[in-house]
């Protein structure tokens, strides 16, 4: 009996202060409250640890130099393991929480939610890079600081034509064969397979059979032998890092010709860990810069990552932190500037904040930003990078919206 | 005979007596106001956020009562049922996103309705094609064909065929407003919780009507003794598969239901571990009865939103808190059906009816 009770008081003793505080949390003002939805154990959670890492430095970062206007922010970071019903339970907390913004992650659920947060009027800044979240006429709340998987894929397969094809022998007597290998489950791995297709046949490329690589694939050897009988001279790769840098090994070892592009959630510092020499040659747009690169404000980031998390060594750390403070940094100016126009909600975010933003420049090595209200593509310019010598270096600089402003303009928006 | 409290020894004169739903006024006026808080004083007084518990209960119960019919009555283990949940959802969502309706049934708002009905036959039909492996095996067999309905509905057919209709995804996006019952277009809590509320009591009914039948009384023949059932002239095999449909149609409404409530549907929904949570409800509610599926479902859904609560403010000293959330949960999930196990076998449905039969001979009970 005294156990039961011994225990029903240490129960009370630390539910109860928790429940009070939980439940009077709301009401706690002064500090703006923003959700964080990360992947550090589900099927992305290769390139998730390091972004969700990244998310919590960049806000301290935000609260050390002076938050909102004054106005520190309260993170509300959560990992859903990439499970979308988990997203759309903690997106219903954020917003029962009173967060102004969210900080998203997988394409799947970033989609899946975007019809609520429009009609929530919720500023929702993904690390989902979805062309299809571009578009203010239909997804005006949804938001991000990079240039989107469309016109990332449209740019590689650019500059693979550009530097490789027009010095390949055979340019001019036939056409370049071009396979795409993707998880075709996942809405972020197929979110550019419509634009990279229509950019090869612009290109004149004949375009394959896709094959199918699961996210978590650790052999890809049918997948390879199909592109190999295809005959594939360029294999664009919609995974993360782990499948991809499977498929370059097993490509590498089963002797395909083909050279390789990746979009940029495979396009990092453990590709070249993971596949060492098969990685030589690829190319990639990885939509900031590399952790550590000599670009403005990178300093921060690397400062910060000493800082709070001394147990993660810094070469471990990778662009997807990187990227992270862009989506971050962005979101403060926009939160900012509405804050200064005396609007800090979500419509004022979108309205008096993101769509003022124009030519802004973040460093990081991201395009500088533009939002307006008709388009959410931040620029048309995007750095394309080859793994040469097992280190990442800058091959060719593609604009395309010099190169094709009409389909720019007209064609190529939301999608 | 009292019309307040039923007396010592059984004096009923008929099976209608005997099977009566209200035996006496105290009963009848207990449920009157059980109907008057659920119908009227929730609503009144819940805020958006006890609603979506309520509703996210609500869910729970639906899908508990089918796995509840299959082992609880039935004694068939079920570790699939979210398969039959998840075929309910994706029929009563494609019918609604991609069947072409003519307009007079889009504007008198039927199709969501009629689709929910349709959901219901689908799922109980594809929960008889998995319940036929019940006809040679039982027991631990059993449990890994239902897990193969699991695999091969949700894994297989709608990750890889179904959920890429329409295009690209996995995802099929509900926007606020797609749903609609009548003139309600349903785009609140409230709206869902009244729509909940109305399901979950009709098939709660439709399930304690068919127990108290000749197919409810076959189904515990079979789960006592299946042998002996076969000797008494029960058509075993009949009967398992009519609980099969029952449970699958259940999870049908459930499916079909809980597609009002998201923003977007995705096989993620209805994942093997949904299957296994909702087995975790019933043994935590108690195995063998309704007030099991109920109890069970409001314990584990509480307890998981006190849990958030608690951890909230925790995470300000201990931010991993939150980042590992996940994880709290699903060991609270765990801890909870070791505890019940160890403690409480029988299951929060028997220590209400031990509260009940106390108060009943209050104050004269015998110590």
């Amino acid at each position: 009996m005294d156990l039961k009770k011994k225990w029903f008081k240490f129960v009370a003793v630390i539910f109860i202060p928790a429940l009070i505080f939980g439940i009077s949390a709301s009401a706690l003002a002064a500090e703006v409250k923003v959700g964080a939805l990360n992947d550090v154990t589900g099927a992305t959670s290769d390139v998730g640890k390091d972004y969700a890492l990244g998310i919590a430095d960049a806000i301290r970062y935000v609260n050390d130099n002076g938050g909102i206007n004054g106005k520190p922010i309260k993170l509300y970071q959560f990992d859903y393991g990439y499970r979308i019903p988990e997203a759309l339970t903690k997106y219903k907390l954020f917003k029962r929480l009173g967060c102004v913004a969210v900080l998203g992650w997988g394409t799947g659920d970033t989609e899946a939610l975007s019809p609520t947060v429009t009609q929530d009027k919720m500023p929702y800044v993904s690390a989902s890079y979805s062309a299809h979240l571009t578009n203010p006429a239909k997804t005006p709340y949804n938001l991000f600081a990079a240039t989107d998987y469309s016109t990332n894929a449209r740019a590689t397969i650019t500059a693979w034509y550009d530097t490789r094809w027009k010095k390949n022998p055979e340019f001019g007597k036939r056409k370049p064969k071009f396979v795409c290998s993707y998880h075709f489950a996942y809405p972020y791995c197929s979110a550019p397979i419509k634009a990279i297709k229509d950019q090869a046949e612009l290109l004149g490329f004949e375009v394959g059979p896709d094959q199918n690589v699961s996210l978590v694939a650790i052999d890809t050897k049918s997948q390879v032998l199909a592109m190999k009988d295809y005959g594939a001279d360029l294999v664009w790769h919609g995974n993360t890092t782990m499948s991809v840098s499977a498929t370059v090994r097993d490509a590498f070892a089963l002797g395909l010709k083909a050279e390789h592009i990746v979009n940029c959630w495979g396009f990092d510092e453990n590709l070249v860990k993971l596949a060492g020499k098969a990685a030589e040659g690829v190319f990639g747009a990885p939509r900031c810069a590399f952790f550590g690169e000599n670009v403005k404000n990178m300093d921060k980031v690397v400062e910060y990552a000493k800082k709070y998390n001394p147990g993660v060594p810094l070469e471990n750390r990778t662009t997807h932190t990187v990227a992270a403070w862009a989506n971050t940094l962005a979101l403060w100016e926009a939160m900012k500037r509405a804050d200064k126009a005396g609007d800090l909600t979500g419509e004022g975010i979108l309205k008096k904040g993101f769509e003022t933003i124009r030519d802004f420049d973040i460093g990081l090595g991201v395009q500088p930003l533009n939002y307006t209200s008709t388009d959410h593509r931040t620029a048309g310019k995007v750095s394309i990078y080859e793994i040469k010598n097992g280190k990442f270096q800058v091959v060719e600089l593609v604009d395309l919206k010099s190169r094709w402003p009409e389909k720019w303009g007209k064609e190529w928006l939301g999608w | 005979m009292s019309t307040t409290w039923l007396p010592c020894g059984d004096y009923h004169q008929s099976y209608r007596e005997d099977h009566a739903w209200f035996q006496t006024r105290f009963i009848k006026g207990k449920m009157i106001l059980l109907g008057l808080v659920l119908f009227i004083f929730i609503p009144l007084m819940g805020e958006t956020y006890s609603l979506s518990v309520c509703n996210q209960i609500g869910y729970t119960v639906l899908g508990a009562l089918g796995v509840q019919l299959l082992i609880g009555f039935c004694g068939q283990v079920t570790l699939g049922h979210a398969a039959f949940i998840a075929v309910g959802a994706y029929t009563s969502t494609l019918l609604i996103l991609e069947f072409p309706w003519p307009q007079f049934i889009l504007d008198i708002g039927l199709a969501y309705p009629i689709s929910i009905f349709i959901a219901a036959v689908t799922a109980g039909l594809w929960s008889v094609l998995f319940g036929l492996p019940s006809a040679r095996v039982k027991g631990f067999y059993l449990i890994l064909t239902t897990m193969a309905a699991q695999f091969i509905t949700v894994e297989f057919i709608i990750t890889q065929y179904v959920s890429q209709i329409g295009g690209r995804g996995q995802a099929f996006s509900l926007p606020p407003g797609t749903i609609k019952i009548g003139p309600w277009v349903i785009d609140s809590d409230l709206k869902v919780y009244y729509m909940m509320i109305v399901l979950t009591s009709l098939c709660i009914i439709g399930l304690a009507n068919l127990l108290r039948s000749r197919a409810g009384r076959a189904w515990v023949a079979i789960r006592d003794n299946d042998i002996s059932a076969e000797v008494m002239g029960i058509n075993v095999i009949k009967y398992k598969l009519l609980a099969f449909f029952v449970a699958g149609f259940i999870g049908g409404v459930a499916g079909a239901f809980w597609i009002s409530n998201l923003a977007a549907i995705s096989p993620e929904h209805f994942q093997w571990f949904w299957s296994l949570w909702l087995v975790g409800v019933i043994l935590i509610g108690g195995v063998g009865s309704i007030h099991g599926a109920v109890f069970g479902s409001i314990f584990m859904v509480v307890v998981m939103e006190l849990l958030q609560l608690a951890v909230i403010p925790l995470a300000d000293e201990y931010p991993k808190l939150l980042m590992d959330f996940l994880f709290v949960k699903e060991a609270a999930f765990g801890l909870a059906i070791c505890v019940f196990m160890i403690f409480e076998p029988y299951g929060l449905a028997y220590r209400w009816w031990q509260v009940k039969n106390y108060f009943n001979l209050w104050p004269f009970s015998y110590r």
